[in-house]
């Protein structure tokens, strides 16, 4: 009997079970235990201090990167929500036209990258922008796109469609009755929108706001790009890690362990206390879609296309910018040409195929480690469920800086010896983007009932073949658009590249990056150009097959 | 094939699922557990197919022990609640499934198939998916699923519960013939005393993971073992007397309840007390009394109610003791009004003494 119970412990799954666990420490928990351990060491005798904490105390510097962090960050946010709230209002309570639409492409900054959308406010409004160019022609003053407004600028154009998407979906949620039975009870109706409707949603505005500013805090290509002498925390980070490389990364690690306490109580705030303070409601009549007289209409349709507009311009400034003769920075609008896309294909396509080939081993090793905790997760679960959900997880709670810095410090020497391989940006990819595939795996797994599983057993079929014959195909769905987020989102990846790339290996992030950098837009367009194209047709291929809003599982 | 369940218990964490259950169900049998929710029916029916290992007992199938056997090496044929359809298979792969496991040669496999699916009314479905049948369809295929891989033992896991109540009817006798027809043994769980009846040789009353009473359905029906059996199989009275005499030779009991006397068929020594369990329609109402009319009792109306076929009664009789008495074609005989005083008998050799 004990030899039994024995055995029990070391089936197929326990030791599966241990290998993700290993991977998932080897991979985020060592790197981050490393670093906080070295923002402990002083630099130069490599005994215990507390040198880096006293010196982001002590100079001015360190603390207005901070503050500046917080405030572009709280900035853009109010921002999103103010803009956020009534696009979700207008598309989901009033019948306007091009509503579809609109709300498709109301999702879509989401998904493009941001240092993209930087790239094309500085095409615009930067020192040798075509609009900066014509307002000084006849005149007129305008702000500069550089320092804390042009950052707030893009983070808000592209993160406001996270407020979007909760509070229509909260507002969506809301049986019509509530509305309805507030009226009843002899409400008016601003009185009704302040004690019943806007309370309902606030969870959702909360979750919105939250992820904003987490997205905010965590971004390096824009502050990078567009702050100029307005530092950051992530970007300074970045800089002291490059600064200290070979030595230890002290003040880097102590700049990220900030970060890192920054984006974990925000994730942890948001999970356990919003994520409670949910108003489950089975709706089952949805609110009333009110058709407006044709003024009004007009108005709400001119709010929310003009916001998509906006929001959308600068991407299509950087492809007609790729098409355009340049000159280093400057361009010649108006005229065609197709010189950068010859170049980027045939005098560097590396960092194309780069961008292609990492993205896809990433995904590869994402779709199997996502099925695989998925099922743990669902299926097995047992004591170590909730540890592992909590593992596989948090890299969702590390900026990618921080992350990128943790592993090429990490396994820069020693017995293992990742940094300058391409193994190393594959692993960061992989641990990033993996809880989005186990996201859409898991609750589709959910609604799988076990027993078509049981069905397949008792029908001759042993147990993993079942699994792989019956429940893979229909997790199919899910596994695809969770492959396709993972393969699109590292595709885009920056932050953590950037720090963990060497020469040969950089992407099309990098090289479009260092390229805005030198201020070389033209090439720069048209490696944006592949990136947004290659990033939207997986994500169009998709809504056309499965009719799914892929914005959504972000 | 036989079935043979030898004490067996099955935890789950500290609840004790199953409790030293022993069954034996013969070749060809259609037996049914039957229970209340959380009784251990479906538990005992999964632990059969090899998806629970029990903690003690033993599971033959013929003369074979298979407690070590994995699930998919059970050769049983499985019908599920949710009828676990595959959803990305055709009908058709869905039935072919259990005989590509096996192996089965393609011309052979589709001669099987088509004629199962014929035997259970689906031809020309082949191509569906399960998402485009009707649940009784559903339910169908499910069936045809398991029988066609021609399994010695047929489990059946509450087959019918998520169908309306006529199709529900339907469904039943007609898995009843194809049992007959096919001689397959069958283990048929569910919580449905009439639908047990209907359908089994044989029922298992399964109470806390205790096996109840084992029978066939008239012998429950008409000896139920307990009052769990009693009250579960149909409705029941439970009517409670005081002994004051028993007659050794006629194996009667006089008994008392409220002053009135009765005769009752039975052996318990005077002095105790005794509970029967009573069926309502072995009740007769008595309109005109003769002389010497055997327990008569009185008794009054506290409600009634009309149910076509038959009146039911809500009964205060002597002792303040509750009855439920059911009359069928009442039009004879008229339908009595609340508060009325009535006379009913109990047939002496009726009521079912229980023990304790």
């Amino acid at each position: 009997m004990r030899v039994l119970a024995l055995t029990k412990y070391f089936q197929s799954w326990n030791i599966i079970l241990v290998l993700i666990f290993a991977v998932l420490f080897f991979a985020v928990v060592y790197p981050i235990l490393y670093i906080f351990k070295a923002s402990f060491v002083d630099p130069e005798t490599g005994a215990f201090s507390l040198k880096s904490y006293y010196a982001f105390l002590h100079y001015p510097f360190y603390l207005r990167c901070l503050g500046n962090s917080l405030f572009v960050s709280t900035l853009a946010t109010l921002l999103s929500l103010v803009i956020g709230i009534p696009f979700a209002f207008s598309l989901s309570r009033y019948q306007i036209p091009g509503k579809t639409l609109l709300k498709t492409l109301g999702t879509l900054p989401l998904i493009l990258p941001t240092f993209i959308g930087a790239e094309a406010w500085l095409m615009l409004l930067g020192r040798n922008g075509l609009f900066a160019k014509v307002f000084q022609q006849i005149g007129l003053e305008i702000p500069t796109i550089y320092g804390w407004k042009g950052i707030v600028l893009v983070f808000t154009l592209q993160f406001f469609p996270f407020v979007f998407l909760m509070v229509s979906a909260a507002i969506n949620a809301i049986d019509r009755s509530l509305e309805e039975s507030a009226t009843n009870l002899g409400a008016g109706r601003l009185r009704v929108f302040f004690t019943v409707t806007l309370p309902v949603i606030t969870p959702a505005i909360l979750s919105g706001a939250l992820v904003v500013f987490y997205l905010c805090i965590e971004n390096f290509g824009v502050p990078t790009l567009i702050g100029e002498d307005f530092r950051v925390l992530s970007v300074q980070a970045y800089n002291e890690f490059i600064s200290e490389m070979g030595g230890n990364p002290s003040m880097a690690g102590a700049l990220s362990m900030i970060l890192l306490a920054i984006t974990l109580s925000l994730t942890v705030f948001q999970r356990y206390w919003v994520g409670r303070t949910h108003y489950a409601m089975t709706s089952l009549n949805p609110l009333e879609v009110k058709k407006l007289r044709p003024l009004p209409t007009f108005l709400i349709w001119s709010f929310c296309a003009g916001l998509v507009f906006v929001a959308l311009f600068p991407f299509v400034v950087v492809m007609i910018a790729s098409v355009t003769k340049t000159s280093g920075p400057v361009m010649y609008f108006g005229q065609f040409s197709l010189d950068n896309f010859i170049r980027a294909f045939t005098i560097a396509p590396r960092p194309i195929i780069n961008s292609f080939f990492l993205a896809s081993v990433a995904t590869a090793i994402g779709i199997i480690f996502g099925v695989v905790v998925s099922y743990l997760l669902v299926r097995k679960r047992g004591a170590v469920s909730y540890f592992l959900e909590i593992l596989v997880m948090l890299p969702l709670a590390i900026a990618g800086t921080v992350q990128g810095i943790a592993l090429a410090a990490t396994y820069n020497k020693g017995p293992i010896v990742l940094t300058g391989t391409w193994m190393i940006l594959v692993l960061a990819y992989f641990t990033r983007k993996v809880p989005y595939s186990i996201k859409t795996t898991a609750s589709l797994l959910q609604q799988i009932d076990r027993s078509i599983e049981e069905a397949s057993i008792n029908l001759g079929v042993p147990p993993v073949i079942s699994f792989i014959k019956v429940v893979i195909p229909v997790m199919m769905p899910g596994i695809i658009a969770g492959a396709i987020i993972m393969w699109v989102t590292t595709l885009a990846e920056l932050s953590s590249t950037i720090v963990l790339y060497y020469g040969p290996w950089a992407t099309m992030t990098v090289e479009v990056f260092q390229r805005i950098g030198s201020g070389d837009f033209g090439p720069a367009s048209a490696y944006a150009t592949i990136l947004i194209i290659s990033v939207l047709i997986p994500l169009f291929i998709l809504n056309r097959v499965s009719g799914k809003d892929l914005a959504a599982s972000l | 094939m036989r079935v043979q369940l030898t004490g067996i218990t099955k935890y789950f964490g500290t609840l004790k699922a199953i409790d030293d259950v022993s069954l034996t169900i013969e070749e060809g049998d259609f037996f049914t557990l039957l229970g209340p929710s959380g009784c251990g029916k479906t538990t005992l029916l999964r632990t059969i197919a090899g998806f629970y290992t029990p903690e003690a007992g033993e599971i033959r199938f013929g003369d074979r022990v298979v407690n070590r056997v994995p699930p998919h090496r059970r050769e049983t044929g499985m019908v599920f609640q949710n009828y676990a359809l595959f959803p990305h298979l055709t009908v058709y792969d869905n039935v072919a499934y259990g005989l590509r496991a096996r192996k089965v040669p393609r011309g052979e496999m589709a001669d099987r198939v088509v004629k199962i699916l014929k035997s259970v009314q689906l031809e020309g479905l082949e191509h569906r998916l399960p998402s485009q049948l009707s649940g009784g369809q559903q339910q169908r295929v499910a069936l045809a699923r398991a029988l066609v891989i021609s399994p010695q033992i047929l489990l059946m896991d509450e087959p019918l519960s998520n169908l309306d109540a006529k199709l529900r009817v339907s469904m039943r006798e007609e898995i009843r013939s194809i049992q007959k027809r096919l001689g397959i043994t069958t283990i048929y769980v569910t919580h449905d005393q009439e639908e047990a009846m209907a359908v089994s040789d044989r029922i298992a009353i399964l109470c806390r993971g205790r096996v109840e009473q084992v029978g066939t359905p008239a012998g429950i029906y008409f000896r139920p073992a307990s009052r769990f059996s009693a009250e579960f199989m149909g409705s029941s009275n439970i009517l409670e007397f005081a002994v004051l005499d028993y007659n050794e030779q006629t194996a009667m009991i006089t008994a008392e309840a409220g002053g009135q006397r009765v005769l009752l068929k039975g052996d318990r020594p005077a002095g105790q007390s005794v509970r029967c369990t009573l069926r309502p329609e072995w009740i007769r109402v008595v309109e005109t009394p003769r002389p010497g009319d055997q327990n008569l009792l009185p008794g009054t109306i506290v409600s009634s109610s009309f149910l076509g076929s038959m009146v039911r009664y809500r009964v205060t009789g002597p002792g303040g003791q509750e009855l439920t008495i059911e009359v069928h074609n009442p039009e004879e005989t008229g339908i009595h009004a609340d508060g009325e005083t009535i006379r009913y008998q109990i047939p002496p050799d009726r009521p079912v003494i229980l023990p304790g």
